[in-house]
Order: structure tokens, then sequence, then C-alpha cells
């Protein structure tokens, strides 16, 4: 039931897609007594506009687990939103497991299984039965083989015995596992996971990007995985779509997009307390370079900051770099060359940061 | 993959789904066990300081001015009937509409939406669990009024005071329908639900007759199902008439139920088109 084009098979294929949004101003309690000026009538009549998704084109091949890798507010949600019929796209469409997100929602619905919005999307004052079989019910699933279901993907997430309690006295990891067996409740061939790991302690994280693989692996399904972790879909995904201002700029698997940076054009150096100014300083001492980008750490708790030069020849700029960093008094605590990863093609791509911190 | 999903929907399933909302409904109440001290006191009080300011006014149980707009001197059971079918009103409006707003409040509007099921049966199961508990109060009021006001309730009248109430209950179900759509959009609906609860008590004989009205006022309160369907009650229960006898408001209770039921459905996907393209459905 997939879209197919030159003996590929495709189970999501977007086309054009493109989605905008009006932002609106709100001018406080008393904004409506304030006489607009000229400048802000003509704003308002020409409202800012953001573009969420920007003719987005992506496939997906059945069977293959795809990442989309992007910070914060780069579209990912929106797409997936888009695909999962919840909001309508202005321009463009696309076709999940065959069927159009525009023309056949009903069946685009039932072809699909969705986790976004993390923990919060359940019912915290039901038990994880009671919410499994509730959206079982939405599934069109008869009651018996709800049951069976809900009892089958209870024992598959090891929260069988604690079924029966409500889910306000579970934790964060263990919801986020019941969020996704909502999603397995009906089988469905495609998943579409945003930010499946979000707010997870590394060993939930673990568990559920485990349980992502065996469903792809064993299970055959067709995973969209939505993240800002460049390790998860470094870890996870068959193929990873780069997306940044609504735009994706670069697909391919991700070591193909990791030798996009070669070797002799990445330097990493972690350091503490460096100036505001320091990638002006570091790009001024090496003017060849493509990029000098400084992302803060949390220095409070040991983890240092990290300044990535990439492009042109940054190996050579290493002495330079370092004694001007000397001069600005910053520690500097390791230093390495040439090891790159997806946030450093995302980097060298767009020239934007992809996480504070550097990923999970 | 389960086919069930892909394959149109059969009556079981869509059994299923209403039965699983009001399950959800009703867990949810029961979550809360002060509810219960609501449930207890609500009925008695509500009508409770009508009568007595009505005795105070008259100055006894009984007016023979009341009677002759009213039909019936007795204005206690009068307004005992008017409390128990206005009690479907406040929880058929404010329930409906909020619990759509409660679902975007939990995070859950997004998932209910982009289900494959009919949406009409979610619906229709959040309405069920609404009238459930107005039941319950509807009963305990009537209880009440056996046992400390003199009405009388025969097994003769049961039935035809349920296909009523039934027909009250469908008409409100499709203004909930349309407040549900404007909560989809506006997210707001509690105070249009609170205006609207007022227009019913205003120009609805709740608490006095129709005939108490000035005639614009009459007329406009002929155009909600609660009239009708006081009248109904009423003359079915104290001037003791059969169901012929009120077969014209059957009837207008029918046109306002089929009305507002069909505006209600045309008004809540038109709300969720127009939501899902303004990327709004979650906002609350």
């Amino acid at each position: 039931m997939a879209y197919s084009k030159e003996n590929e098979v495709f189970s999501i294929q977007t086309f054009n897609l493109t989605k905008r949004f009006t932002k609106k101003k709100h001018k406080g309690i008393f904004g409506f007594l304030r006489r607009e000026r000229k400048k802000e009538r003509q704003k308002s009549k020409h409202p800012e506009v953001t573009v969420a998704l920007d003719h987005v084109d992506i496939k997906i091949r059945s069977g293959e687990l795809f990442g989309l890798l992007g910070p914060n507010g780069a579209g990912k949600t929106t797409l997936v939103k888009c695909l999962s019929t919840i909001l309508i796209p202005d321009k463009g469409t696309a076709v999940v497991n065959g069927f159009d997100i525009r023309k056949q929602t009903s069946m685009v619905r039932a072809s699909l299984g969705l986790v976004i919005g993390g923990e919060r999307t359940l019912y915290w004052k039901l038990t994880a039965r009671d919410n499994l079989m509730y959206f079982a019910s939405l599934y069109k699933m008869p009651r018996k083989q709800a049951r069976e279901r809900v009892e089958e993907l209870l024992e598959t997430m090891k929260l069988s015995d604690r079924a029966d309690e409500r889910l306000e006295d579970y934790s964060t990891g263990m919801r986020q596992k019941i969020a996704i067996a909502r999603a397995l409740l009906h089988d469905p061939p495609v998943l579409l996971l945003d930010e499946p790991t979000l707010g997870l302690d590394p060993t939930f994280s673990r568990q559920i990007r485990t349980q992502i693989k065996e469903l792809s692996e064993k299970h055959g399904k067709t995973i969209l995985v939505a993240t800002h972790y460049m390790d998860e879909a470094d870890q996870l995904c068959n193929r990873v779509a780069i997306i940044n201002d609504g735009k994706v700029v670069a697909v391919d698997n991700p070591n193909k997009l990791k030798s996009m940076v070669k070797e002799t054009e990445l330097v990493e150096i972690a350091c503490y307390s460096p100036p505001q100014d320091i990638e002006k300083h570091l790009k001024s001492l090496c003017p060849d370079v493509d990029i000098v980008t400084l992302i803060h750490g949390d220095e409070s708790k040991g983890n240092p900051s990290k300044i990535k030069i990439i492009g042109g020849n940054a190996e050579e700029c290493v002495s330079t770099v370092i004694d001007g960093l000397r001069r600005k008094n910053v520690r500097i605590s390791s230093l390495n060359i040439g090891v790159p990863t997806l946030e450093d093609v995302f980097i060298k791509l767009t020239g934007a940061k992809l996480t504070e911190g550097g990923g999970q | 993959m389960s086919r069930n999903a892909l394959q149109q929907s059969s009556l079981k399933s869509n059994f299923f789904i209403v039965w699983s909302e009001l399950v959800k409904n009703l867990k949810f109440l029961l979550a809360y066990p002060v509810v219960f001290v609501f449930w207890a006191i609500f009925p008695i009080f509500w009508f409770v300081p009508f009568v007595l300011q009505g005795q105070a006014f008259v100055g006894g149980l009984q007016s023979q001015s009341f009677a002759q707009i009213a039909g019936t001197p007795e204005f206690i059971p009068f307004i005992v009937l008017g409390a128990i079918l206005n009690s479907y009103v406040l929880t058929s409006l404010y329930g409906m509409g909020e619990s759509i707003r409660r679902e975007a409040y939990r995070g859950t509007l997004d998932y209910i939406l982009s289900s494959p099921c009919n949406k009409a049966f979610i619906l229709i199961g959040k309405a069920l669990s609404e009238s459930l508990s107005s039941t319950m109060f509807a009963i305990s009021q009537l209880a009440i009024s056996i046992l400390f006001f003199g009405i009388e309730l025969t097994i003769g009248i049961i039935m035809p005071v349920i296909f009523i109430i039934i027909l009250l209950i469908l008409g409100l179900y499709g203004m909930a329908l349309i407040l549900a759509a404007l909560s989809l959009r506006y997210k707001q609906a509690h105070d249009l639900a609170h205006t609207l609860e007022y227009v019913f008590y205003v120009f609805a004989p709740v608490r006095y007759p129709l005939g108490s009205l000035p005639l614009w006022a009459q007329i406009f309160g002929r155009l909600l199902p609660l009239t009708y369907a006081l009248i109904a009650v009423r003359s079915l229960m104290l001037l003791k008439e059969s169901l012929s006898f009120v077969y014209l408001e059957v009837l207008a209770l029918l046109i306002i139920d089929g009305i507002v039921i069909l505006v209600g459905f045309y008004l809540f996907n038109w709300m969720e088109e127009k939501t899902k393209k303004s990327g709004t459905i979650s906002h609350y």
C-alpha cells in the first residue's frame, strides 16, 4: 500500500510541502486603547509570517528508519503534524502508506502511529491499561481484540505489573513507553516519532532507542524520528534529513553526511569561560576557515563549552587558535581534530547551531 | 497491520468508542471524590431558595393568580420541574464545550482528532457522560420533590416524560456541539455557555410561566427546546394530560433538534478544518 517509483517503494513521500504561520502580536491589556502608529498599522496589514515548512520534498523508503534532524523551531514537528493530518499544509501534499494526506485523511490516520508532545498527551488520572483501551477504541478495534493487544503491548514495554496504576504515579520514561505503546495499538506500518527521548534519563533513552531499532529491524516498520539530538539520529537512522528554517538542506546516511566535513576541516576545542566575543576574535585570527562557533556548555556541572572551527584549513590554525585563547585567559580542557559529527555537518551546512551544549 | 483501522466502522466498534468515552469520563469524575459533596448538596440547594422565596411572596403553597397563567395553583411543583429540566441545560452546555477544551489542556486533543474514527461517536460518548450526571441530579431532585413537595409520579407518565427529556437532550446536544465547535476555534466557550444558560433561564419558563414574559420575549422563548420540554412535561405531570395533548410541543422539539444537530455537526467539522489550517488545535 505504498507509493512506488522507479522500483523503489516509499511509505512516506512529500511533494513541495509548505506551511506558513502568521505571527500574532499581542498588544497587552490596554493595547486596544493605544493609537497605532503608521508603521504599526502597515505591519498589521501585512503581518509577519513564519515559514515552518518551505517546499519540503522527502522520500522515505518502506521499512526505513529515517531521521529528521534540526534544532527547535526548524519545522520538524510541523512536518510530523502535517503527515499525521493534524495540520493542513498551505501548499503541496504528502503520501503516507499510499494515501494522500489531503484527500484520504482517514486512511492516512489508520496507517500511522504517532508519538508527539511527550508524556503530557496521556490521561494521567487513568491507569496505563485504561489509557490504552480508550485509544484502542478510537482505532476501531473490537473490544476483545483491543484487550489482547493492550496486554501484549504492556508485556512488550515491561509494564504489565504496573498496568493498573494511574499514570500520575509513573516516571516520565514509563509514560513515554505508554505513549509508544499507544502508537503501536493498531499495529500501523508507519510510525511518526517526534522527539521520542526528550526529557528522558540516559537509561530510558537507551531503552526507547533499542525499542525503536527493534520496531524497524524486526517488525519492518517505516519510522520517521524527528529529533534535535544528533547522537540519536546518528545511532538510530538509516538516513537523516537535516532541516533548518523549514528547509531540508541535506538527506543521506549519517556516514555520508559526516564525510561532508573533511577531517582536516574540523577542530573542536573544549574549554571553560570563553568570552562572548571569542567567535569574532578567532575568526579574525583564522580568516580562511568557514565557520567559528561557540556552543555553551553547562560549566557549573562540569560540562565545558565547545568552540568548533569548521572548513578551509582549520587543522592548520590550531596553534594560532590556542595562542588566541590563552591570550583571552580561556582554560582549554581538550582539543580534537577531525572527528566530525552530524552537528558539525549541520553547522557547516547552515551556519547555525543545532543545540546549546552539544546535544544529549 | 491491524485491518480494523483501515476498515469501515462497524456498529460494534462505534459502540465501543461511545462506551470507552463514557467510561473514561466517569473514571475522571470518580478520580476526584470531592465531587460527591457537590452531588449530595446541589440537587436540594438549587431549588430550595426559589421555593422559600415563592412561599414568602405568596404566603402559602398555592396561588390563584399563578393558576391563571400557569394552569395550576401549585407553584412549587412547577418550579421543581423547571429546576430538574434546567439541570440538563447546565451540564450539556458546559460539559460538551468544556470537555473539548479539557482535552486540549491535557494535550490529548491532537490524538483524538488524528484518530481514524468518526468524531461524532466521541462527542456522543462525551454527551452521554454529561447526561448521566444530569440524570442523577434529576432523579435525586425528583425523589426530594415526591417526598416533600407532593409531586406525583405514576408509572403511566414515566415513559412519555423520559421521551420528552430525550428530545430535550438531543436539542441541547446540538447546541453543545455548536459550543464545542466554537471552543475548538476560539478556545473559551465557557462564557458563551454562561450567556446561553441565562438566555434559557430568562426566556424559557423555568421559574415562571411563559405567559409572564412580554410578547416578544415569548416569541424568542419559543425558539428554545427547553420551553417546549417544560410545557410538555408540566402538562403531563401537573395537568395530567396525555402525550397526544402535547403533540405540537413534541413536533417543535423534533424540528429544533434536527436543525441544531445538523448545524452543530457542520460547524464542528468546519471549525476543525479551520483550526487544522491555522495550527491552533492544541492551543487552549
